[in-house]
């Protein structure tokens, strides 16, 4: 994956954030992470013209945020005729298939259920930084 | 008698009842009754009224006879004086034989009148007045002829001359005609009275037939007005009906809310629980990786400079960090374990069931072929009994019917061979009732309900498990509408005692998500 990409992360808890972040970190990414743990203040900066314009971006979004769904966020930035553009992860405890089905249908381009177990969590953090890394980000 | 007078007593009393009771019934048996009465009046009416016609036939007769006898009393007596004259004017014998001829017959006639006239004194008056007057003018006659016969015809002439006999004759006839007056005025009477009577008659039955057509139209008013009221009873029942299954759509709704609710709440509770599990596990493995860092810097440091080490440091990070990271991961993997069971549960009671028709021999004989290794191994078996069928959801069923064959297995008696008996049968009001049977550990009156409680567990804790399988038996029997009952006695055996609706009755329209 190209520098510029900027991964934007929308995480309430601060630990997951950190776990997520060390562990993309162990796979070797180090494009700038954005975090931001409410619903509100990550539309308010994604929505900023020069973030609009700056470049490529990476979503990395939890659903169960405390003043929002993570669904909400995935409508309006997939409703977004340049932020659409940009690649969406979901990753949330829920495995419920309705749940799941409703992302890849709102335009959400992966969906990883956080393992409990921190070996099988980590590792399909690394995972997704092995993809991170392999994917084209388009400009926006 | 008294037995009697106790039999008929209720039957009094019930009778007495009804009378007392304005029903509909009791009115229209009045009026049937009523109408009965009517009918007979009018029977009884006729028949008298058919009486009377037959004596006003026998006085009508009687009058005829009379005034025929009266008719030929004088014409009799007529063609006697006719005989006479002409025995005396041409004194030829022929006219004295149609004298004697008619002479003959007056007695008869003069008897007859008599018979007639007996009863009633008037007529037998003047039949006896009569009979001494045409005695008297017969007796003239006979002289005559005498007279004539023997010549002595001017003393003839001068008998009959003196007027005597045209007075009787007179006499005969003014009393003749009485007689015939007066049966002529009876019979007009009598016209008349059978005039009156047939008119009664007439009226009588016109009457009658009114009333009874009234009644008739009273009895179809009364019995259109009852239906009337039946239909409108009938209308309000379905209403009523039709609001008690609105109320129990709306109850049955409610309570699909309400269990839609808790089920989504399981859901969520345990999606919050696991998140700050994912921390704990994290950042443990996170303790546990800075933990080695330290106890790999600390012995390396302990071969060059054993003096630096604190031996208490040491300790800490090669036994007392494990030891604590060993255990809190322990507990989150109990906790993640707990966490997926009440999930699992949700996820059970949200699935959406599909009825069919289950071969439940089959079905229950496939379990136990699962676990047949194992009961083998002990020297036991599993007897399955013919299980009736029933329509409901392979999943659920299978599941119920698993977990309970499994326990048996798993808490068995240990030194006793396993011996299963799945039976069944076919309950009244379309139920149908399995029962599980073992020979196995039992368990104790007072744990009886616990058993069916999540994460509780009964017993001897020598077997690994959670405290589920009961509980999503329970869980999984009481959706499909049915009743678990276990009845077991420590180290006896247990028996599982199931009870379904033959059909699989849905709640509502809801028929759980499709996860």
């Amino acid at each position: 994956m190209s520098h510029s990409v900027k991964i934007v992360m929308v995480e309430d808890d601060h630990g997951h954030a950190k776990l997520i972040e060390k562990n993309i970190r162990r796979a070797n990414i180090a494009n700038d992470i954005v975090h931001f743990d409410h619903g509100d203040a990550a539309l308010d900066y994604l929505f900023q013209e020069e973030v609009r314009r700056s470049g490529p971006l990476l979503i990395l979004l939890d659903l169960n945020l405390p003043d929002m769904s993570g669904t909400d966020i995935l409508e309006r930035v997939k409703a977004d005729e340049r932020l659409r553009r940009a690649p969406v992860v979901v990753l949330t405890t829920t495995d419920d298939k309705g749940e799941i089905q409703r992302c890849y249908d709102l335009g959400c381009n992966v969906y990883i259920t956080k393992p409990v177990d921190y070996e099988a969590f980590a590792g399909a953090i690394r995972q997704l930084g092995l993809f991170l890394s392999v994917m084209q980000a388009p400009e926006i | 008698m008294v037995p009697a007078m106790k039999r008929i007593r209720p039957a009094l009393r019930t009778f007495g009842t009804f009378l007392r009771t304005p029903t509909l019934s009791r009115s229209i048996i009045a009026l049937l009754a009523l109408a009965i009465l009517l009918l007979m009046a009018v029977n009884a009416a006729t028949f008298v009224m058919i009486q009377r016609t037959a004596t006003y036939n026998d006085t009508v007769d009687h009058s005829q006879q009379v005034r025929l006898a009266a008719k030929d009393m004088l014409m009799l007596l007529t063609e006697a004086e006719t005989g006479q004259r002409g025995f005396m004017l041409t004194a030829r014998t022929e006219y004295l034989g149609l004298h004697e001829n008619a002479v003959a017959k007056l007695p008869g006639v003069v008897e007859r009148m008599e018979q007639l006239a007996v009863g009633d004194q008037d007529q037998a008056r003047r039949v006896a007045k009569v009979k001494g007057l045409y005695r008297e003018r017969l007796k003239l006659m006979a002289d005559t002829i005498e007279l004539t016969r023997t010549g002595r015809i001017g003393e003839a002439v001068s008998l009959i001359r003196n007027g005597r006999g045209k007075f009787l004759m007179d006499q005969i006839r003014v009393e003749l005609s009485a007689v015939d007056a007066v049966e002529a005025q009876r019979l007009t009477e009598r016209t008349r009275q059978s005039e009156r009577a047939q008119t009664v008659t007439v009226a009588v039955n016109a009457l009658a037939a009114v009333l009874v057509l009234i009644l008739a139209g009273i009895s179809v008013w009364m019995v259109r007005r009852y239906v009337a009221e039946i239909e409108e009873a009938h209308f309000e029942l379905d209403r009523v009906n039709a609001g008690l299954e609105n109320e129990v759509r709306d109850r049955t709704a409610e309570l699909t809310r309400a269990n839609e609710e808790i089920q989504r709440f399981a859901y969520i509770v345990s999606h919050d629980l696991r998140a700050p599990l994912v921390n704990v596990m994290g950042y443990t493995s996170e303790l546990e990786q800075v933990s080695k860092a330290l106890e790999q810097q600390l012995t390396s440091l302990e071969a060059t400079h054993p003096e630096l080490v604190d031996a208490e440091a040491l300790r800490s990070v090669r036994e007392d960090a494990p030891e604590a990271v060993g255990f809190i991961r322990t507990s989150t993997a109990k906790m993640d374990r707990l966490i997926n069971a009440i999930l699992r549960l949700s996820r059970e009671g949200r699935r959406a069931l599909q009825p069919e028709t289950l071969d439940m021999t089959a079905m229950v004989r496939a379990i136990a072929d699962t676990v047949s290794h194992q009961v083998a191994e002990t020297g036991g078996e599993i007897t399955i009994s013919d299980l009736p069928a029933m329509e409901n959801d392979r999943l659920s069923i299978e599941q119920v019917f698993s977990n309970l064959i499994d326990n048996a297995v798993k808490y068995q008696q240990p030194g006793r061979p396993i011996h299963i008996e799945v039976s069944g049968r076919q309950e009244p009001d379309g139920w149908v009732s399995y029962a599980v049977r073992d020979n196995g550990r039992g368990v104790s009156p007072r744990d009886h309900e616990r058993i069916f409680e999540l994460f509780r567990r009964s017993g001897k804790q020598d077997t690994p498990g959670e405290g589920l399988g009961l509980a999503f038996v329970r869980n999984i029997v009481r959706r499909m509408g049915g009743v678990i009952d276990v009845e077991s006695e420590l180290g006896e055996g247990s028996t599982f005692y199931l009870k379904f609706p033959k059909r699989l009755i849905m709640l509502g329209d809801y028929q759980g998500d499709r996860l």
